[in-house]
């Protein structure tokens, strides 16, 4: 891993290319030896679009235009503006009235994932999971978006700023996401700018983050985002010892405010799970009145296809975890 | 068995060590911090807290114990102790023929020696026995000579300075008749160089036969009995003169028949010859004058011409009277079942030597029964046997001599062990915070602070904890 230094290919924070650096082989080679099972879980799977796509590029998910396509949806009386070409003239012939032909649309929709990398996503600090699995599970979904056409970029949020990969259709675009991902979480950097750089990049963007941050700030630009035709992902990853913490720790400390010191006894530990629990719930809650897709993921809890699936067809519950919502 | 020269370096170990322990068990620490990146969901506020957690760290507390302990042994000075018994017995047995019953020494002797005691069988001399000294005891025979307590005791000092390492207490028992001719003028000296009590363990005495009236048949030069012989004539007028006895002086010429009549039973031949030496004797290269003879209780105190000597390639024989200065004047042999005596003791013919009692005591004495010349006097007195036998304790080893203490090589290995060890501690001490460092944030408390429970800076053993707010507590 690294940290500090942009991975080849990636825009820095104002958006400018950075100096590309010439990968070598066994780079690759290691990072296809990490990704390669989670592309291998992920292949053949779809993700279509919650809501017709204002977009005219072509693409696979249905648009709200109506264009001249071969897949004919209804007729509509001519208005002065429309293309002549568009006139169905045996119609015309029959009827002696001028219509229009329309037919179905289909469009691309840019896929931006943001990817937390503060210091509370290196939980626990032995393995760091929550890293490790919203590092693959955003290769995932970018991974599913890129296969079915739709361009992919990605958004890291560290400790150096944010680290901004374009939506792109080209072959390496997931390449170079994951070398992006090659940082170590550090910090507690604010993710709101991050998503609203990724609202103005795609029209939908998944955030996988613990959304323990800037959590309200992060929600008010999603509805900002939202009501704008953005389709939002909140991805809430949870680790296990941040829902059962080990019996054995007795003093806590917040990794992002090492200031932060509570003693944790077994009565307390009761306590800190209900309130852990009810800000789950207004979590989801908020999230999901706002119209976005909640899933709280927790790693290890349930093989990444299913959890990319679950994301995937407009979000749910996990099974055996309690979302609280 | 080993001991400690200097203890008072262990104790004090000991003690450092158990409050090793005592501190890696019960002194609270602030414990390791877990980083948690939901900690906002932990309430704030009063907590408090009661753990028992499993002891850790042991290694180390191990090795510190060890340490000091092996710091503690090696200044204590460990030396080694041979092992001692609580007492260990010395026997003397008196086997002379102031002894009445031989049995009765048997028997007391092996009452009392155990394994590992001396037994020491004294007469005239002393023989130590310190292998199989109770089958000894079992099989002693009376030797006839006369018993001296001097020797005896002379060698019982030094048997003991063999035992002061064998145990913590020495004993002298002494097996005797306690008769008056066994002590000397040196016996109280060699007494008081023991610095204990000595154990007296009386036996019956044995006879004393030469106070026992008996005959002799002295027969003069010719052979005849009413010879005018001074011997003869003194036999006469001490009444010893008997026709048929079982002692036999002769003053003449004696035959093969005589000696065969001595070895026949239980007899005595007194070869007195009136000139020249009895046989085993030669003539002095100058003769001289002495001024007494003794022959047991007999003293005669006359300028009598000494003119011979006992010849060195006779025969050993007992001497059974003695010049003043201590020269042999008679001997005795055993043949078969008797004896045969030989007096080199001229009888002047002038003057009145032989009319005198002491003269007639000497006859008598001359010629009494076998082993009987001497006298065994009569019993000590209850002063002299409680001179003896003394008083207080017994002899402790330290009395004797200084006990043996063998210096043991051990102390600079105790160091190098020890030294050994505070490299151990040293690794395994930066190991242990290297543990206790991965987990921990390293970050000043604030907002909460949560000290609980643990060990002096490595380990932790049982232990209760307060968290109160910010501060710790003792339960």
């Amino acid at each position: 891993m690294t940290t500090g230094k942009a991975p080849e290919g990636v825009t820095g924070t104002a958006g400018r290319p950075e100096p590309a650096v010439a990968s070598s082989g066994s780079a690759v080679r290691s990072l296809l030896r990490v990704y390669a099972p989670v592309l291998d879980a992920v292949r053949g799977m779809g993700w279509p679009a919650r809501e017709r796509v204002r977009s005219a590029v072509a693409g696979p998910h249905p648009s709200t235009v109506r264009g001249t396509s071969a897949e004919f949806v209804e007729y509509r009386p001519y208005r002065q503006g429309d293309d002549p070409r568009r006139i169905d003239w045996k119609l015309l012939a029959r009827t002696d009235r001028v219509y229009t032909r329309l037919s179905e649309e289909h469009a691309i929709l840019s896929t931006v994932v943001v990817v937390d990398a503060s210091a509370s996503m290196a939980f626990p600090p032995k393995t760091h999971g929550k890293w490790e699995f919203a590092r693959r599970l955003a290769v995932a979904l970018a991974a599913v978006a890129r296969h079915r056409g739709d361009p992919a970029g990605l958004v890291v949020v560290g400790e150096d700023g944010m680290r901004v990969i374009p939506p792109q259709t080209r072959r390496t675009v997931l390449e170079e996401m994951m070398r992006a991902l090659e940082v170590v979480p550090a910090g507690s950097p604010a993710l709101a700018p991050a998503a609203a750089e990724a609202f103005r990049l795609g029209r939908r963007v998944v955030l996988i983050t613990d959304f323990l941050g800037d959590a309200e700030a992060l929600l008010a630009s999603a509805k900002a985002a939202m009501a704008s035709g953005r389709e939002v992902y909140a991805v809430h990853v949870v680790d296990p010892g941040e829902l059962d913490p080990d019996p054995k720790k007795l003093l806590v400390t917040d990794p992002e405010a090492p200031s932060i010191r509570r003693p944790l006894p077994a009565r307390v530990r009761r306590e800190y799970q209900r309130r852990f629990g009810e800000w789950r719930e207004r979590l989801a809650r908020e999230w999901r009145r706002a119209g976005a897709v909640y899933a709280m993921v927790v790693p290890g809890a349930e093989p990444l296809r299913r959890t990319v699936r679950r994301i995937t067809e407009a979000g749910g519950a996990p099974a055996g975890v309690a979302t609280g919502a | 068995m080993v001991t400690l020269l200097a203890p008072a370096f262990f104790y004090v170990a000991l003690a450092v060590a158990a409050g090793t322990v005592a501190l890696h068990f019960i002194v609270t620490r602030q414990p390791t911090s877990s980083p948690l990146p939901t900690v906002r969901f932990v309430p704030r506020g009063t907590v408090r807290v009661v753990t028992v957690e499993r002891p850790r760290d042991l290694l180390l507390l191990l090795l510190r114990v060890a340490l000091v302990l092996l710091i503690g042994l090696a200044f204590s000075q460990p030396v080694l102790v041979p092992e001692r018994r609580p007492v260990a017995r010395i026997v003397l047995a008196d086997v002379s023929r102031a002894v009445g019953s031989i049995e009765e020494v048997r028997d007391s002797a092996r009452s009392l020696l155990g394994e590992g005691d001396v037994l020491i069988i004294f007469d005239t001399r002393a023989r130590v026995i310190r292998a199989g000294a109770a089958d000894t005891a079992a099989a002693l025979v009376r030797s006839g000579e006369e018993g001296r307590l001097t020797p005896a005791l002379v060698a019982a000092l030094r048997a003991a300075g063999e035992l002061r390492a064998e145990a913590d207490s020495i004993e002298i028992a002494i097996v005797s008749a306690f008769r008056a001719s066994q002590v000397d003028g040196a016996t109280q000296a060699v007494r008081a160089l023991w610095p204990g009590r000595i154990r007296l363990v009386p036996v019956a005495a044995g006879a004393d036969t030469l106070g026992v009236a008996h005959g002799a048949e002295v027969r003069g030069p010719g052979g005849d009995a009413g010879a005018q012989d001074g011997v003869v004539l003194a036999a006469r007028l001490a009444g010893l003169a008997a026709a048929d006895s079982a002692v036999r002086v002769m003053r003449g010429a004696v035959t093969a028949e005589d000696s065969m009549w001595a070895a026949a039973g239980r007899r005595t031949l007194v070869r007195w010859p009136v000139e020249g030496a009895p046989p085993g004797w030669r003539e002095r290269a100058r003769p001289d004058t002495a001024g007494a003879v003794v022959a047991g209780g007999a003293v005669v105190v006359h300028p009598l011409e000494r003119r011979w000597e006992p010849d060195p390639a006779a025969p050993a024989a007992r001497v059974v009277a003695r010049w003043v200065d201590g020269e042999p004047a008679a001997v005795e042999r055993v043949v078969g079942e008797g004896c045969i005596r030989d007096v080199a003791l001229p009888v002047p013919e002038r003057g009145d030597l032989v009319l005198r009692p002491a003269f007639g005591r000497l006859v008598r004495a001359l010629a009494a029964p076998c082993g009987a010349v001497a006298s065994i006097g009569p019993g000590l007195g209850e002063d002299e046997l409680a001179a003896l036998a003394g008083e207080g304790p017994l002899a402790t080893q330290e009395a004797i001599a200084r006990a043996e203490r063998v210096r043991l090589p051990l102390v600079p290995w105790l160091l190098g062990l020890a030294l050994l060890l505070a490299l151990l501690e040293l690794w395994a001490r930066r190991g242990a915070r290297a543990g206790a460092s991965a987990g921990d944030g390293g970050a000043e408390p604030e907002e909460a602070v949560a000290p609980t429970h643990g060990g002096s800076g490595a380990g932790a053993g049982r232990s209760r904890g307060v968290m109160a707010g910010g501060e710790a507590q003792r339960a």
